[in-house]
């Protein structure tokens, strides 16, 4: 049996290679986009720092691409399902997000505090794929609804964590100019006020998008659990983090402005990097992206 | 012998009272500057008059009519009159443009008025080719200083950091309300210059209601009663006090309904009186950014201490650029020296070239002339390449003594036109050229 199995496992060790490697590569550029950016930021002068971010991160989402392509086709996406994937798949997501924000709105400065986050989203992949190697994906949340719902979560809570980013810019520069201390972010970061509103849209947005994915996320469990809500701690801790969100953009009308804003919109990803976290980290807790049966 | 000269007084040598004597604009300059050209032996004349400088540069055998020009306005000038010449002038003319001159050190507006004065010396045809390079090259001076140190970085006043504050807090004041209290004359200030950042309306309050409407109709604001404040102040995003008042007029506890009021909604408040307005604890609500006058004055001094320590970057940008504008001028002058070099090879080559086309006369068809003339003129091309790349070379680096040399020994020191020293530089190269 053993040495009939072995050939396999050696095919899969190369498949897997692949895509690590790729994934590698991809790594390696974030890393250089977030040098650059960091040395934009230390020297604003440095235009073209900026300049090389810009497109070190394009080709590190494009890098990036192609090798979430390669896993796909050697694990069916199931890779996705386990924490690793998923931070890798969360900062693809997120840098690609964050391309779309400079599009729309520049903020380089922006980039010294979220490419390096991105690298760290990406950085455990960079060690290959461990013991917790997935297995293929069930047939029964083979569904439709499953794409949808993969990547709405992915991409609300990449929404989420640039708005993090956008907060945490907010609180450090709120703190230099109430304080009067006019140091290294006063010349560096646009005002507070644009940091606030697009904090608000960024929130907006997100939960616009998370409302899909707990949507789609009741449908998938429909058909994998056989109900759309069985008090699954996954499922609950989604809600949590939903339930919050939306109380932020509700929020926002009885006045919650500024620094209490920014305040709730770290408090919201700490939930959903500790809800990620514990989730992933401890075995059986949830049957989510583990025991579908 | 002709070279350039400057005179004049500025706010380093000479008070205000001096300086308004002399200060000249408008249809007033243009005939200073027609009367200094006519001056006898001035070539070329520029003068730049702002409010902390008149300057007076001539192209001239002395400095002696730009020295007239000035007393014969105030007498009272001559002792505080400074007189620069050649490079020394060139070098202010440099510094002044890149703002190192200045009363604030690193103030936008003086390259401005220095292009001002060029544009109206040209216009009115006394600026020549001197002044023209000189000012070209005082502005890609000013420039480089601007874009290569941080001498601009900063707010050097009182009202530029409450206008810096408020821009970083709000970003711009479209659809924002500022609100005057009180009538000092660095609140008036500030809201004219809070005003340019688009704000919707200024509102202004006094307790004298007159002073109010007086204020009003000076910063284009809406006037309203002093009874009014607290309604003001919900309203106002940028709130600027100074009044007269020995205690405060803004408390926490008018900040805090105030704040309700507005949901939260960020608000500024600049003391901009001592004693002061507005209570400190103000600063301890959430989305209350408070300052006072001091805090403004500590942002004026670093800036000044910052600009202190760029000035030194720049004046290296300064020097650089006065001994490039001479390398510049000493290559030109060599240029001189070469074309009646060649001149006289040429001639000399088509000269021989004739004579013997004459001798041979008949026994030669006209591509055998024209073989022999090209013969003629490719000696000289051969016999020159060498020393045309040398005397070029030499010139770009500023070495004076070949091009000379090269006159010397080859004897066509006489020849070049003009005179022979340079206006703008006493120690010029032997052989060079008027500035025509």
């Amino acid at each position: 049996m053993g040495a009939r199995h072995a050939p396999d496992d050696l095919q899969g060790e190369k498949h897997a290679l692949m895509s690590v490697m790729i994934l590698r590569l991809a790594a390696l550029l974030y890393a250089a986009a977030a040098a650059s950016y960091v040395l934009f930021f230390a020297r604003p002068r440095q235009v073209r720092a900026a300049r090389a971010g810009l497109w070190l991160i394009a080709a590190a989402f494009v890098v990036h691409a192609v090798s979430i392509g390669f896993a796909c086709n050697e694990f069916g996406g199931a890779e996705f399902f386990n924490l690793r994937g998923g931070f890798g798949m969360l900062g693809w997501i997120a840098s690609g997000a964050f391309l779309l924000l400079q599009r729309f709105y520049p903020l380089p400065a922006a980039g010294a505090f979220v490419l390096p986050l991105v690298l760290i989203a990406v950085l455990p992949g960079f060690f290959g794929l461990g013991p917790d190697a997935p297995a293929a994906i069930p047939k029964s949340v083979r569904v439709p609804a499953i794409g949808v719902h993969v990547s709405t979560a992915l991409g609300g809570v990449a929404l989420f964590a640039i708005a993090f980013v956008v907060a945490l810019m907010y609180l450090l520069q709120e703190r230099e100019v109430k304080g009067k201390r006019f140091g290294a972010l006063f010349s560096r970061l646009p005002s507070l006020a644009s940091l606030d509103q697009l904090n608000q849209r960024l929130v907006r947005v997100g939960f616009a998008v998370y409302s899909v994915a707990l949507v789609t996320g009741a449908v998938v469990a429909k058909n994998a659990w056989g109900s759309f809500w069985s008090w699954d701690p996954q499922q609950i801790a989604s809600l949590v983090v939903w339930l919050l969100y939306g109380a932020m953009v509700q929020l926002r009308h009885v006045g919650v402005h500024g620094r209490r804003y920014a305040l709730l919109t770290l408090a919201g990803f700490a939930l959903v990097l500790t809800s990620m976290i514990a989730m992933g980290a401890v075995p059986q807790f949830t049957r989510h992206g583990g025991d579908f049966q | 012998m002709s070279a350039v000269f400057l005179v004049g007084l500025s706010h380093h040598s000479a008070s205000i009272a001096v300086r308004e004597r002399v200060a000249l604009e408008g249809d007033e300059l243009k005939a200073a500057l027609a009367d200094l050209h006519s001056r006898q032996n001035v070539q070329e004349v520029m003068v730049v008059s702002t409010c902390n400088r008149v300057e007076v540069f001539v192209l001239a055998d002395s400095a002696e009519p730009a020295r007239r020009f000035f007393l014969d306005r105030a007498p009272e000038a001559d002792g505080h009159l400074y007189e620069l010449h050649a490079s020394q002038a060139v070098r202010h003319l440099f510094r002044v443009a890149a703002s190192l001159d200045s009363m604030v050190v690193g103030e936008q507006q003086i390259l401005g008025q220095v292009k001002e004065a060029y544009g109206l010396a040209s216009s009115a045809g006394t600026a020549g080719s001197l002044i023209s390079r000189l000012c070209n090259r005082a502005f890609a001076t000013a420039k480089r200083v601007r874009s290569e140190t941080d001498i601009g970085r900063g707010a050097s006043s009182v009202s530029q950091v409450a206008v810096e504050l408020v821009e970083k807090i709000f970003g711009d004041l479209k659809g924002r309300a500022i609100l005057l209290v009180g009538a000092g004359k660095m609140g008036a200030l500030s809201a004219k210059a809070l005003a340019s950042l688009g704000a919707d309306r200024v509102l202004v309050t006094n307790r004298s209601q007159q002073r109010a409407l007086d204020l009003a109709a000076q910063t284009g604001g809406h006037a309203r009663d002093w009874s009014e404040l607290p309604k003001l102040l919900v309203e106002a995003d940028v709130v600027i006090v100074s009044t007269g008042a020995p205690h405060f007029v803004i408390t926490p506890e008018l900040a805090h309904a105030t704040m309700k009021a507005r949901r939260h909604r960020s608000a500024c408040y600049i003391d901009l009186a001592v004693p002061r307005n507005v209570d400190p604890r103000c600063a301890n609500l959430d989305n209350v950014y408070a300052y006072d006058m001091d805090d403004l004055q500590k942002v004026v001094h670093a800036t000044k201490d910052a600009r202190a320590e760029e000035a030194i970057r720049a004046e290296a940008i300064v020097e650089a650029e006065v001994m490039a504008f001479f390398a510049e001028r000493e290559a030109r002058a060599a240029l001189p020296v070469l074309a009646a070099l060649r001149r006289r090879a040429e001639e000399i080559a088509l000269a021989e070239a004739q004579r013997t086309l004459a001798q041979l006369g008949p026994k030669l068809d006209e591509r055998g002339k024209k073989s022999v003339e090209a013969m003629a003129r490719a000696i000289v091309n051969k016999l020159l390449h060498g020393p045309t790349a040398r005397l070029k070379e030499a010139a770009s680096s500023g070495d004076s003594a070949l091009p000379g040399a090269a006159a010397e020994l080859f004897g066509i020191e006489n020849e070049v036109p003009g005179q022979a020293e340079d206006p703008a530089d006493g120690s010029a190269p032997v052989v060079a050229v008027s500035e025509k």
